[in-house]
């Protein structure tokens, strides 16, 4: 684990993540062509568009779970990715926290437990300090006689939600939603979307690979379409969802939004 | 595989299984002859077959590579049987199950450079001694082990089931006795310093050292007073009868003196040719 | 029939001789205590170097493969031979200290540590295959929410996957324990004398079997309720995997 290097701190409003020409590719197969973005702290992105268009091979990219085979990634002004090799692979992790569409709690823990131990392994908090701060994020999201839970005791709404409490803790700048509710029955859904709109309402820099079209058109500050490994289009969500102006993405609104 | 094939099968097995115990158990009373006349033929396992049960290697008594093994037990009983007008098929086997194998009827007598010992004898019958033997005490070069007292409280290496390791169990004050499945096992544990001391057949430790087997030497000679006869099953009076008369041929018309010089270089016993032996072990009334 | 039962289930003599057998067979269980503990050990430091990620470590990972491929291809009985008389070779030529060579550790002498390195040596890479099966069928998404949370490999494996993984694999893990115990009896060649050479050495002396069958009685008397045991535990998984818990 690398000296934590002081990143310089960025403003409200001003981009805290840029990605250049990322590229990626398995073999022969392209996943991703060319994609440039540009994400501002404070802003909530929701990414859309069909399966196989790209869109969770970029989001998870964006914390280098994916390497891509081309492009640059910089985090806060630094590069942290370029061309095929990762520059700072600690400092871009512990900016970034990722909540996963099959939540990946860590089935030998408590709740509590799965909250604290990347805060004491990884950020080197003590024990109490971390517990006393997984016991907050927990009440946070709602979940606070479930502290001493194991995840087989927890419905899958309570896990995605202690999953949440779990990368909040870490103190991350940007959050990662990769299709978190795509897992979970209907009745459940509602809870983790409340999450996260509180927690796009405190502030958070936040993207989020969904299909919730609702979620996106009220809470999203820019909603992007993506299909065949491109960014197709985006925008305000009013202008995206309400009036798109490419054709694929009339297509595929058409097709989701009658549901 | 459905439920009652598996218990078919099962019960198949079980049965197949029974049956070789019972005709196992069954062949060694059923080796026909009560009485009949020199007809040893009836005897033996093999039709003209004379099947010999031998712990090789154990120079120079048995040694070699199947089918040609040689050795001064195995010269004498090519030997003998051909003065019985039977053909050989030597047995590789482990010694310390030896006696308990040829009274079982696994093979027709073992020639296998064996102790005759009262112990013994309650399980087999020997023919006349064919060997005088003692044990050899060998210890790594530089000991300070060169008595039999010396032993107490050491290490001492051994075959496992031979007189010399009773001998290590019974008459010395070792500090354990380890037994080992051969006895060029026992001797290159002694070589290796994980035993202090060993005690094996002399004519063996012997062999070896002629042979440039280094990393040991012999402290001293124990003299046991040992002879080696050949072993048979209780139930085969007739076969003792005429190996016995065999051997005592060979021994008078000099092809005895003759293989005896040629493995050990030296003068046969008198114990042995003269037959003083066969009277001192008894063996001869029990033929 | 009679007789078969009297030689070989001749319970007099069994008492008679118990305490030869049972000391032989204590023998047995110190092997497979000292032995089962350490493969357990080696096999999973085997199995987590065979994983170390990484350009520069892969001569790590390719001596882990080589020595697993070579000590489950060889018969324990052979490594036993090799063990026996290559350290004590080494030893009296000076290359290595003879007590390493000829161990006498903690007042036992030296074929039982060869017989523990043996062992050790050749469960160990059984284990670690077995080891290794349980951490490939640890779900890739625990290591990815680990490493996003910024754990590197190191605490990843030792915190979120390993212990999945050993708690999954415990049953043939035990499995392996009780054929170890039962190839313990391969020690005897060397001179040591346990359960089956106890029954071995009464067969010879009184020409009387009834020593092994105590001698499997007491085998019996561990690895059947062993076995039982470990059935149970792969019930309980099963029911567990049905039920959709983790």
């Amino acid at each position: 684990m690398s000296q934590t290097v002081e990143m310089p701190e960025v403003a409200r409003g001003e981009t805290i993540l840029r990605v250049h020409n990322l590229k990626k590719s398995y073999d022969k197969l392209e996943v991703l062509r060319d994609i440039d973005l540009d994400i501002k702290k404070g802003e909530v992105i929701c990414v859309l568009g069909p399966s196989g268009s790209g869109k969770s091979t970029m989001l998870r990219c964006l914390n280098l779970l994916e390497l891509p085979t081309g492009g640059t990634i910089e985090l806060k002004g630094d590069v942290v990715f370029e061309g095929d090799k990762p520059k700072n692979l600690d400092d871009l992790r512990r900016e970034t926290g990722m909540v996963f569409q099959s939540f990946n709690l860590f089935p030998n823990m408590t709740a509590k437990g799965n909250v604290s131990i990347a805060q004491i392994r990884v950020r080197g908090r003590k024990k109490d300090d971390a517990d006393q701060r997984s016991i907050d994020e927990l009440t946070k999201v709602g979940l606070a006689e479930k502290v001493d839970e194991y995840p087989d005791r927890l419905s899958g709404g309570q896990q995605q939600r202690v999953a949440i409490a779990r990368a909040l803790a870490m103190d991350p700048e940007i959050m990662l939603f990769d299709e978190v509710t795509s897992a979970l029955d209907p009745e459940l859904v509602k809870g983790v979307l409340d999450v996260m709109r509180e927690l796009a309402d405190s502030g958070m820099t936040m993207i989020c690979v969904t299909h919730e079209i609702g979620f996106a058109r009220e809470v999203a500050d820019r909603v992007i379409f993506m299909d065949g490994g491109y960014i197709v289009e985006q925008g305000p969500p009013a202008e995206v969802l309400g009036d798109p102006k490419e054709e694929r993405t009339q297509k595929f609104l058409g097709l989701v939004l009658d549901h | 595989m459905k439920k009652s094939r598996l218990v078919a099968l099962l019960s198949a097995l079980m049965i197949l299984a029974a049956m070789v115990v019972v005709v196992g158990c069954g062949s060694s009373d059923d080796d026909s002859s009560s009485g009949g006349s020199g007809d040893f033929q009836s005897e033996l396992i093999t039709d003209g077959t004379l099947t010999v049960g031998s712990d090789i290697p154990y120079a120079p008594f048995e040694m070699g590579k199947a089918p040609d093994y040689t050795g001064f037990d195995i010269e004498l009983v090519n030997d003998i049987a051909k003065r019985l007008d039977l053909d050989v098929k030597i047995q590789d086997t482990a010694f310390d199950t030896i006696f308990t194998d040829v009274a079982q009827g696994k093979f027709d007598m073992v020639a296998s450079a064996s102790t005759i010992t009262p112990e013994r004898e309650q399980v087999v019958n020997f023919s006349d001694p064919y060997y005088e033997s003692e044990q050899a005490l060998f210890v790594p070069p530089g000991s300070d082990i060169t008595s039999v007292e010396d032993l107490a409280g050491k290490t001492v290496a051994a075959q496992d089931g031979t007189t010399g390791e009773a001998y290590a169990n019974d008459e010395t004050d070792a500090g354990q006795v380890r037994g080992f499945p051969t006895g060029a096992a026992a001797i290159a544990s002694v070589v290796n310093g994980q035993a202090d001391a060993g005690i094996v057949d002399a004519p063996v430790v012997e062999d070896a050292a002629s042979k440039g087997q280094s990393g040991f030497e012999i402290a001293t000679n124990i003299p046991t007073g040992e002879y080696y006869g050949f072993a048979f099953a209780k139930n085969t009076p007739e076969l003792l009868k005429a190996v016995n008369g065999a051997l005592a041929d060979l021994i008078d018309d000099g092809t005895y003196e003759k293989l005896f010089r040629k493995y050990f270089n030296a003068t046969p016993p008198k114990s042995i040719t003269s037959g003083t032996a066969a009277e001192d072990t008894g063996t001869t009334d029990e033929g | 029939m009679g007789d078969f039962f009297d030689i070989f289930f001749n319970f007099q003599f069994m008492a008679d001789h118990f305490d030869v057998v049972f000391q032989g067979f204590l023998v047995t269980l110190k092997l497979s205590a000292v032995g089962g503990a350490l493969a357990l050990v080696w096999g999973l430091i085997l199995a987590v170097l065979r994983q170390v990620p990484g350009k520069w470590l892969a001569p790590v990972r390719w001596l882990v493969i080589a020595y697993i491929d070579c000590l489950r291809g060889l018969p324990l009985l052979l490594v036993i031979m090799l063990l026996y008389s290559g350290l004590a070779t080494l030893a009296t030529q000076g290359l290595i200290p003879r007590d390493i060579g000829i161990p006498q550790w903690f007042g036992q002498p030296d074929p039982f540590w060869y017989g523990v390195m043996a062992l050790t040596l050749t469960y160990g890479a059984y284990m670690a295959e077995v080891y290794r099966a349980g951490i490939e069928a640890v779900p890739r998404g625990q290591t990815e929410a680990a490493r996003s949370l910024g754990m590197s490999h190191g605490q990843a494996m030792r915190f979120i996957i390993v212990p999945q993984a050993v708690r999954k694999v415990i049953p043939p893990l035990l499995n392996d324990f009780i054929a170890l115990m039962k190839d313990t009896a391969l020690v005897s060649v060397i001179g040591l004398v346990e359960a089956v050479q106890a029954g071995r050495d009464l067969y010879s002396e009184f020409y009387n079997p009834s020593g092994f069958t105590l001698g499997a009685f007491m085998f019996l008397i561990v690895t059947i309720p062993l076995a039982r045991f470990v059935d149970r535990l792969i019930k309980n998984q099963n029911e567990k995997f049905q039920r959709g818990l983790p």
